[in-house]
């Protein structure tokens, strides 16, 4: 029986790996077609690995950790690795395509030359074969007749044409047979690829009812690196990520191109980073850390009076209490921000009722960061006080008994036991609750994005900016529209920002666990 | 078991991945459309299918969101065949290499040739044009019978209209918008970038010239005085279908609401300044032909068949309440005194800049405003100020 039920998983599994790499080798014709090398290199290696572990006894064990260890590499390594390549390059408007794919599109530019001139057409195709010709219409002068990729002038007596119910359409030539309308559509993407040369010029589909002699305006020139402007005879050869006349003009589109360190080197010199960086960064650090501690103090404040088994209702409450972290950031923000609107937000109207002045809440720089701490602490606090109930849980009872017995205050009481308790659990928490603030765009870009402006500023660095909320202007507002280069060097930058001060975070709470010891 | 056919979906799934994304295929028309166009679009797809025998299929996306998608999908190959867009993107598009020329033919002469213009980058058109849309003055007849032709008689109507007790406001507009702001920028000679031998000049900005100055300080003049509040969209047109305003400035977008309220209203030009037309924004909307489409001459035969004749123009224009280009179409809605508002208003105005440079414009323009508008600072620093940025910005990029 044990033996019937193992043979059966050795069959499911086979039955499963044969699928996969079934479907391995049929995303692999696709890759291949597409030219997509890279990834298909990575796909075989993958493949291959899949099914040594599966197949192999030896790699028993990594079978457990296979799933596991794909699904972090494709869903953190990989956008790490991404972001990095990205920040070397000028990824960004205007530098979009592959330069491959720039030469492609010049290189299939035509320009209409003074002399050019319309045919309407008849198309032909041999039945069941991938073949066509067409009949170009001269206007009395005869045709133009193109098949088998020559054109050649016809006139209408030529014996290969025939015209079988004498309608003055050509029904057929040689093998050729005409295709209707609806058939012509369905061929199009056959047609319209189809060139001929015709004297000095080009001959191919318009419209769809017409051919017309063009003139291939650019050809790359593979061993030189340049492009040769046919049209005009200029030469433009690639200059940070586009191809330049001498004269410095360049043609569009530019295409994507590896910039080394100029990115970074940007971030340090440009005056526009540089004049506002450390205000907006005094301010950033600002905002995290009072994030942190405010919501930290209401939520613990809020679950040491939840956690008291006197209190009536309790559930009732705490149900009220997790609303503001129940609802969606995005929607709460922009309520908030319209109840804080100065001419007509339900606050200013409260306060004009008290015979106070309307508080410029988002256009003053000083009140939209005071505004934007309060909401903050709104939004925050649920999730404080939730671990934080957590954490009450688990200290025992019996500590609060003995310190009272001690005779110790309800004051000393916290201060002793429930706080340095409560932050070894809750530590690495507010930790990386720093790290999530510091880095907490929503928040800031939806109340009032970043502003209000500031008088006199070199650069739109607003009041409320900070780091991340400040690199999304300078990478997506400014310039011409977006460019992921520099905000990928910025985000990296950011990161190691982040990195160092979690770092010695950490090591400060590595302190702490020592309490944890000596208790 | 379970962890085995957990583990073959989730695979199955990363390797199928980039085959099934829908993407441009021969003989297939694909076309990304905003909500408004989806339904007009649909009807037309019908007639194509049955007439042609080749099928269409239509995503939807959000407007804005069809030009971010294409800069990625578009040059991976996963793009449409045509998008639905408005002209301004005309820049970032051509830079990026992801649009081609549409050949109109014939049909060229059927359009206004300011729609064409706004839709043109060197010797090509690169779509086909449908609406129109510009800022004019909305305003209440109940309140307002007669709008003011300039700017003094505007002036005294809102003095007279405005009671901030009452919460009756004469004329509001939305801020800091520097979109809305710029007819009163622009009549008396304020412009974004120069034109250099019919080229737009991102190094020639006019934002701070004499003419510009002159418009705003008037405009602020009535801030600075507390007639007009500094509010939001949001919050201009709610004020306004609650009927306590009496004008506001915005564009045809805004009617149909106001018409659901039952708000009798008007569209008309803005007021003259200094005997001058205020020259807003014209922004034209349009369809375009992906340059990574496998069917081009398709793509281009739907466009020019089945979305240039009048039944579908006028489809468009009943979804998307913006007058019509195509002039068969249009001439049919000039009656309507709201669109010929629109069309007047458009006719003296200029074709927002589609250049990428204007992305670094308006932050640093919408910024001045606020301060300006707040009375925090002078226009003429603060103007001067915000063109410093934008020289420093585009300077940056080049």
């Amino acid at each position: 029986m044990r033996l019937w039920k193992d043979n059966m998983f050795h069959l499911a599994k086979i039955i499963i790996l044969s699928i996969l790499d079934a479907l391995a080798v049929w995303s692999a014709t696709i890759l291949f077609t597409e030219h997509k090398f890279i990834f298909l290199i990575i796909l075989i290696f993958i493949t291959i690995i899949i099914n040594y572990i599966y197949l192999s006894k030896k790699a028993y064990p990594l079978r457990y950790i296979l799933p596991g260890t794909f699904f972090m590499i494709l869903l953190v390594v990989y956008p790490i690795i991404y972001t990095v390549y990205v920040s070397f390059t000028n990824y960004g408007t205007g530098n979009i395509l592959t330069k491959d794919q720039v030469i492609e599109q010049l290189e299939n530019k035509y320009y209409l030359p003074e002399n050019t001139q319309d045919f309407s057409f008849n198309a032909y195709k041999i039945p069941d074969q991938n073949k066509y010709a067409v009949l170009l219409d001269k206007d009395d002068n005869g045709y133009l007749l193109g098949i088998d990729q020559q054109i050649e002038e016809i006139t209408d007596n030529d014996p290969r044409l025939t015209d079988k119910n004498n309608d003055g359409t050509f029904d057929q030539i040689n093998d050729y047979q005409i295709l209707s309308r609806a058939n012509l559509i369905k061929s199009l993407s056959q047609l319209q690829n189809i060139e001929y040369q015709y004297k000095d010029n080009i001959l191919k589909m318009k419209s769809i009812s017409l051919f017309s002699l063009y003139r291939q305006q650019y050809k790359y020139i593979s061993a030189e690196d340049k492009i040769h402007d046919i049209k005009n005879d200029i030469f433009y050869t690639p200059a940070d990520g586009s191809f330049a006349s001498p004269s410095g003009e360049k043609l569009l589109p530019g295409y994507r191109s590896f910039l080394g360190w100029k990115n970074y080197i940007k971030l340090f010199t440009d005056d526009r980073v540089s004049t506002p960086f450390l205000r907006v960064f005094i301010w950033t650090f600002e905002w995290a850390i009072i994030s942190v501690l405010s919501t930290f103090a209401l939520g613990l404040f809020m679950a040491i009076l939840l956690n008291d088994n006197e209190l009536r209702f309790r559930k009732f409450y705490r149900i009220i209490l997790i609303l503001p972290y129940a609802l969606p950031a995005f929607i709460s923000v922009l309520i908030w921000r319209g109840l804080l609107n100065t001419e007509v937000g339900v606050v200013n109207q409260i306060l004009q009722t008290l015979s106070i002045d309307k508080i410029p809440w988002l256009q003053s720089v000083f009140w939209s960061r005071f505004a934007l701490i309060i909401i903050n602490l709104w939004l925050g606090f649920p999730y404080m006080m939730l671990i934080s109930l957590g954490a009450l849980q688990s200290i025992s009872g019996d500590l609060y008994e003995a310190a009272a017995i001690d005779g110790a205050t309800p004051f000393q009481r916290f201060r002793y036991i429930t706080l340095p308790l409560i932050l070894v659990s809750l530590g690495p928490l507010l930790i990386s609750s720093f790290a999530f603030n510091f880095n907490n765009f929503n928040v800031i870009y939806l109340f009032n994005e970043g502003g209000p402006p500031i008088v006199g500023a070199q650069t739109p660095a607003g009041g409320t900016d900070i780091l991340i909320s400040y690199t999304y202007r300078l990478s997506f507002e400014s310039g011409r529209g977006s460019d992921f280069g520099l905000a990928s060097a910025v985000s990296i930058l950011i990161f190691m920002i982040t990195a160092v001060i979690t770092w010695f975070n950490f090591k400060y709470t590595g302190a702490l666990e020592e309490v944890k010891e000596n208790v | 078991m379970k962890k085995y056919l957990i583990l073959f979906l989730a695979l199955a799934m990363f390797f199928s991945f980039t085959a099934l994304i829908s993407a441009s295929e021969e003989g297939k028309l694909l076309i990304w459309a905003d909500e408004n166009r989806i339904k007009v679009l649909n009807t037309v797809k019908d007639q194509f299918e049955a007439e042609y025998g080749i099928s269409i299929e239509i995503q939807e996306k959000a407007f804005g969101d069809i030009r971010d998608n294409m800069a990625v999908g578009g040059a991976s190959g996963e793009g449409p065949d045509i998008i639905v867009g408005a002209h301004d993107w005309l820049g970032a598009l051509v830079s990026n290499g992801l649009i081609s020329p549409i050949e109109l033919g014939d049909k060229k002469d059927d359009f206004y040739p300011v729609a064409l213009e706004a839709f043109s980058w060197g010797e090509d058109i690169y779509a086909l044009p449908y609406a129109i849309e510009s800022v004019g003055l909305i305003y209440n007849k109940n309140i307002i019978p007669d709008p003011p032709k300039n700017f003094t008689t505007f002036e005294t109507i809102v003095k007279n209209v405005t009671d901030k007790k009452k919460e009756m406001y004469g004329f509001i507009m939305p801020q800091p918008d520097p979109y809305h702001t710029f007819p009163f920028m622009s009549a008396t000679g304020g412009y974004v970038f120069g034109l250099q031998e019919g080229v737009l000049n991102p190094l020639d900005i006019g934002l701070n010239n004499d003419g510009a100055t002159l418009g705003l300080q008037k405009l602020d003049k009535l801030y600075e005085d507390g007639y007009i509040p500094f509010v939001d969209y949001q919050t201009m047109t709610s004020l306004f279908t609650n009927g306590q305003v009496g004008m506001m400035l915005t564009g045809p977008w805004a009617l149909p609401a106001l018409a659901e309220a039952g708000i009798d209203y008007g569209f008309t030009q803005l007021p003259h300044i200094e005997g001058q037309p205020p020259k807003p924004f014209v922004g034209v909307q349009g369809f375009m032909i992906s340059a990574f489409s496998k069917n081009k001459i398709l793509a281009q035969a739907f466009l020019n068949e089945f979305i240039a004749n009048k039944e579908t123009m006028m489809a468009l224009y009943e979804e998307g309440s913006r007058p019509p280009v195509y002039i068969p179409a249009a001439e049919e809605v000039a009656d309507n005194p709201d669109m010929a508002g629109v069309l007047e208003s458009a006719a003296d105005g200029i074709p927002m800049p589609s250049i990428p440079e204007m992305a670094s414009v308006w932050e640093a323009w919408s910024d001045a405003l606020e301060l300006v508008l707040t009375q925090k600072q002078d226009v003429k620093p603060a103007l001067d100020n915000a063109v410093a940025q934008i020289e420093k910005a585009i300077k940056s990029s080049q």
